[in-house]
């Protein structure tokens, strides 16, 4: 299903001409591109297009050189990231980075800790209704495991878990937040078909229960099932928008992933 | 006017002994990215040594000097390898890592030096060392002053040259920048590791035995005064600069005997430490460092 | 019983210090588990314990009253020090606390009322269990910390600063907590110090305590709290004991374990990573002799 940026609604973020240069290299380059409410959004490019630059722009861990981020509507380019997050943006990383030493239950409670619903005090004194919150918390981050079917791995040293399983912790721990955007940073990498099918299911349901999805893939199958809408990169600028099939098929997007049929044609000539 | 020239000339001898001290600890800061805690040991040791030399094999000053020279030098290659080579292998920890590493090192050897002093503070004996005093209008200038003062004008700038003209020096420049990158660029890092950690020692050993002479104080404190004075001179002069650190060493020394004698003794140290901590607070790169102390 | 006796009387003044070192030992520890090296616990410690002890003096109330004013002071300072120093960059924030440190001591020399160069006697001082009762009550406040959100956000910090960030945890805001833990905490070791020694002099806060506690809380494992007790009692006692074995090379021995540590075991002697990865093969073990005698498994060779 299409929805594009000139829907009636405005979008729930929206990138406008950003820049972002480290030293010579323009990493990203006059970017524009929106993401609608509860939509499922791909974002795809070759190696080395920006896109995980995008994603710290957006999450706030790099400062943009120029142009805007909105989200819903309020500019946080110059925000730090813990007041992103605050804000409703979550994340996940393409080299996953889960905090070492600590169980699968911790990260996920990591994550809950923007909602823990009692002050530091509180907690430190170890008052009985902030105890009863703390318990409700790790209640609903064991639910948040078993979403990415990680339940009853809870109690184990995250960094014991397959790199599979990794990556479904960091999912959990990123909804932990409680967050209106979940921005994925190349989820099924290192996966197989039946793995990535079960996070573009997920994906689906988050997003049915209201979660909006911005996923950076190369996978090309994941795209076309699970997206509704798709931008595609090279070289820190926009290359090409669209639903996936025209995305995929944009002979632009095509030339830059195998490269131009005209050099296939001199290899041809050459053997 | 006398007293003012006079102090002048000892703060310059003091400063250069900082100075001297400084340029082995900053090479080792800059190039290798530890902070040194043991560092203020090989200047302790070399003066231990030199003294040594002195009294019991009855060696003349040069050749004494040199024993206490070289035995800095072997040290810090001896504790280079045994605490720090072992991290080196290991990723992660960095600085933190390293900087436990040379406390255990700092402990061993201020103990052992405590011991071999008798836990008292020693004096090289009058006629070991060049005590002639020159007069120059009026003013004295003792014989050893002039040679701390010639010797760091003379290690500064060999250094320099070493480190900026020399391939050496690239290689060294190349290795505490990124040591897997310099290897990949046909760099020997350990070979570069070494020779390094053992230049270190020698000039800090160096600042150590003219240390030792002119203060009349061969014991752990002699090289724990240095350390401190010497890490705000790297500080203060640029982290990755000799020039700068020989410049601001000179420059601590003539400012704490001015101190001393026109404001109060108590505050000798405070200019010093003052300067120190307001370069880290607001110009960490100090006079003429470069920007951008990265370190993995 | 007289043996018991003996042994107290000759060890009493160790396990003091022992007691009094804890507290510089989790006071570094308060700062190092957000994933700061900083050498200030040591001027807190000379804020508490100056101020402590010139209260005593000036106005003769309990020491024991004094200590709640020394915690107070060392947490004051640790705030003040903390605005100043997180915005620094850790490597230059470190030498910059070193710096502190220095600066300290010629403040001491300097200003009136502690002494100067001479020193400050200290007329009081605290029965033995008094000591071991305010350590009972750090570590009741360490053990809360741990347990509670704020030791999970600490934890998120020190590991990885930057994904902590975007969880929605503020790495300054935990950090300015673990400062104001700190110097509280160092203030207070600072007052108990100046009661153990009875003497207070310039050189009594210095470069030696700071590198020493944090090598105890690396020795003792710079992950959880007990190691910081733990370091800072190795630390006092081995050369104790040392000196009863290889007399004239006691001071040695700490740095030898030390180094030891370092290279063989250097997340320190108490590492509840490497407790839960035993446990975790440990059980693992156990379970895997069931699910060869289940059926599925056949006849494997």
């Amino acid at each position: 299903m299409t929805s594009s940026p000139a829907a009636a609604s405005s979008p729930l973020l929206e990138i406008d001409s950003v820049d972002k240069h480290f030293g010579g290299v323009a990493a990203v380059s006059d970017l524009t591109m929106s993401v609608e409410v509860g939509s499922v959004a791909g974002l795809m490019g070759p190696n080395g297009a920006g896109k995980t630059t995008l994603i710290n722009l957006i999450s706030g861990l790099l400062p943009s050189d120029s142009g805007a981020i909105r989200f819903a509507g309020v500019d946080i380019q110059r925000s730090q990231a813990h007041v992103i997050a605050a804000q409703g943006i979550a994340r996940t990383y393409q080299n996953v980075r889960l905090f070492s030493g600590m169980t699968v239950l911790e990260q996920v409670m990591a994550g809950c800790y923007i909602r823990r619903g009692t002050s530091l005090w509180a907690s430190f004194l170890g008052l009985p209704k902030s105890r009863t919150a703390y318990k409700a918390m790790e209640r609903h981050a064991l639910e948040l495991l078993e979403r990415v079917h990680l339940g009853h791995r809870a109690h184990l040293l995250a960094e014991t878990l397959s790199y599979g399983e990794q990556r479904r912790v960091e999912i959990a721990r990123a909804l932990g937040t409680n967050p209106r955007l979940l921005l994925l940073d190349e989820p099924t990498a290192g996966m197989n078909v039946q793995e990535s099918s079960e996070i573009g299911n997920l994906v689906h349901s988050l997003r049915d229960g209201g979660l909006t999805v911005l996923m950076v893939e190369h996978n090309v199958r994941l795209l076309k099932d699970f997206c509704d809408y798709v931008t595609v990169m090279n070289f820190g600028r926009l290359l090409a928008q669209g639903s996936p099939s025209e995305c995929i098929a944009h002979p632009d997007v095509q030339a830059a992933y195998f490269g131009k049929s005209a050099d296939a044609e001199r290899i041809r000539a050459r053997r | 006017m006398d007293l003012f020239l006079q102090q002048l000339i000892n703060g310059l001898a003091l400063g250069s002994l900082y100075a001297l001290f400084g340029l082995g600890f900053g090479i080792v800061f800059a190039t290798l990215g530890i902070l040194n805690a043991a560092h203020g040991t090989y200047a302790s040791w070399a003066a231990i040594i030199a003294l040594a030399a002195v009294e019991r094999l009855n060696l003349p000053f040069i050749p004494a000097l040199l024993a206490g020279i070289f035995g800095g030098g072997l040290l810090a290659l001896v504790v280079d390898q045994v605490a720090f080579q072992p991290l080196r292998r290991r990723a992660g920890g960095g600085m933190i890592s390293a900087l436990i590493t040379s406390i255990a090192a700092w402990i061993i050897l201020d103990s052992l030096a405590g011991t071999a002093t008798g836990h008292q503070s020693l004096s090289f004996p009058r006629d070991s060392y060049p005590d002639t005093i020159f007069f120059v209008g009026g003013i004295p200038l003792p014989a050893i002053q002039i040679i701390t003062v010639l010797s760091m004008l003379v290690v500064t700038v060999s250094l320099h040259l070493l480190i900026r003209r020399s391939r050496f020096g690239s290689a060294m420049r190349a290795v505490g920048w990124n040591q897997t990158a310099a290897s990949l660029g046909g760099v020997n890092p350990r070979y570069v590791v070494v020779i390094t950690a053992f230049l270190a020692g020698a000039t800090s050993g160096f600042a150590g035995v003219l240390g030792g002479i002119s203060t009349n104080n061969v014991s752990f404190h002699l090289g724990e005064g240095l350390m401190l004075k010497g890490f705000a001179a790297v500080v203060v002069g640029g982290y990755d600069d000799v020039r700068g650190t020989a410049v601001a060493g000179v420059a601590l020394g003539v400012l704490e005997v001015m101190t001393a004698q026109y404001l109060s003794s108590g505050l000798r140290d405070g200019i010093t430490y003052a300067l120190l901590l307001g370069f880290l607070l607001l110009r960490p790169r100090g006079l003429f460092g470069s920007a951008g102390f990265s370190r993995a | 019983m007289q043996p018991l006796v003996d042994f107290w009387n000759a060890y009493r003044s160790t396990l003091t210090f022992a007691l009094v070192n804890s507290f510089f030992a989790l006071s570094t520890y308060a700062v190092l588990s957000v994933g700061i090296l900083s050498f200030a616990t040591v001027t807190f410690a000379a804020f508490g314990g100056f101020l402590g002890v010139r209260l005593v003096l000036q106005t003769g109330i309990d020491p024991l009253l004094a200590l709640p004013a020394a915690a107070a002071a060392g947490a004051l300072l640790s705030y003040v020090i903390a605005l100043i120093f997180l915005r620094l960059e850790s490597h230059w924030m470190a030498l910059a606390s070193l710096a502190l440190i220095l600066i300290t001591r010629v403040l001491i020399i300097n200003v009136p009322g502690t002494g100067g160069v001479n020193g400050l006697s200290v007329p009081v001082t605290l029965p033995f269990f008094m000591f071991a009762l305010v350590l009972l009550v750090a570590i009741i406040i360490f053990w809360r910390l741990s347990a509670s959100w704020y030791g999970i956000a600490a934890r998120a910090v020190r590991e990885d600063a930057a994904v902590a960030s975007t969880l929605g945890i503020a790495p300054r805001r935990i950090q300015t907590v673990a400062f104001v833990i700190s110097g509280a905490v160092g203030g207070l070791g600072g007052m108990l110090l100046a009661l153990a020694l009875q003497y207070l002099s310039p050189d009594t806060y210095f470069v030696n305590i700071a590198f020493t506690m944090i090598a105890a809380v690396v020795l003792g494992g710079s992950y959880h709290w007990a190691g910081a007790i733990i370091g800072a009692a190795v630390f006092t006692a081995l050369p104790v004991i040392a000196q009863a074995i290889i007399p004239e090379f006691q001071d040695v021995a700490n740095g030898v374990v030390l180094l030891l540590i370092m290279i063989f075991l250097p997340r320190g002697l108490i590492d509840p990573r490497a407790i839960r990865l035993h446990f975790a093969a440990r059980k693992a073990v156990a379970q895997a002799p069931r699910d060869a005698t289940s059926p599925a498994a056949g006849g494997a060779p």
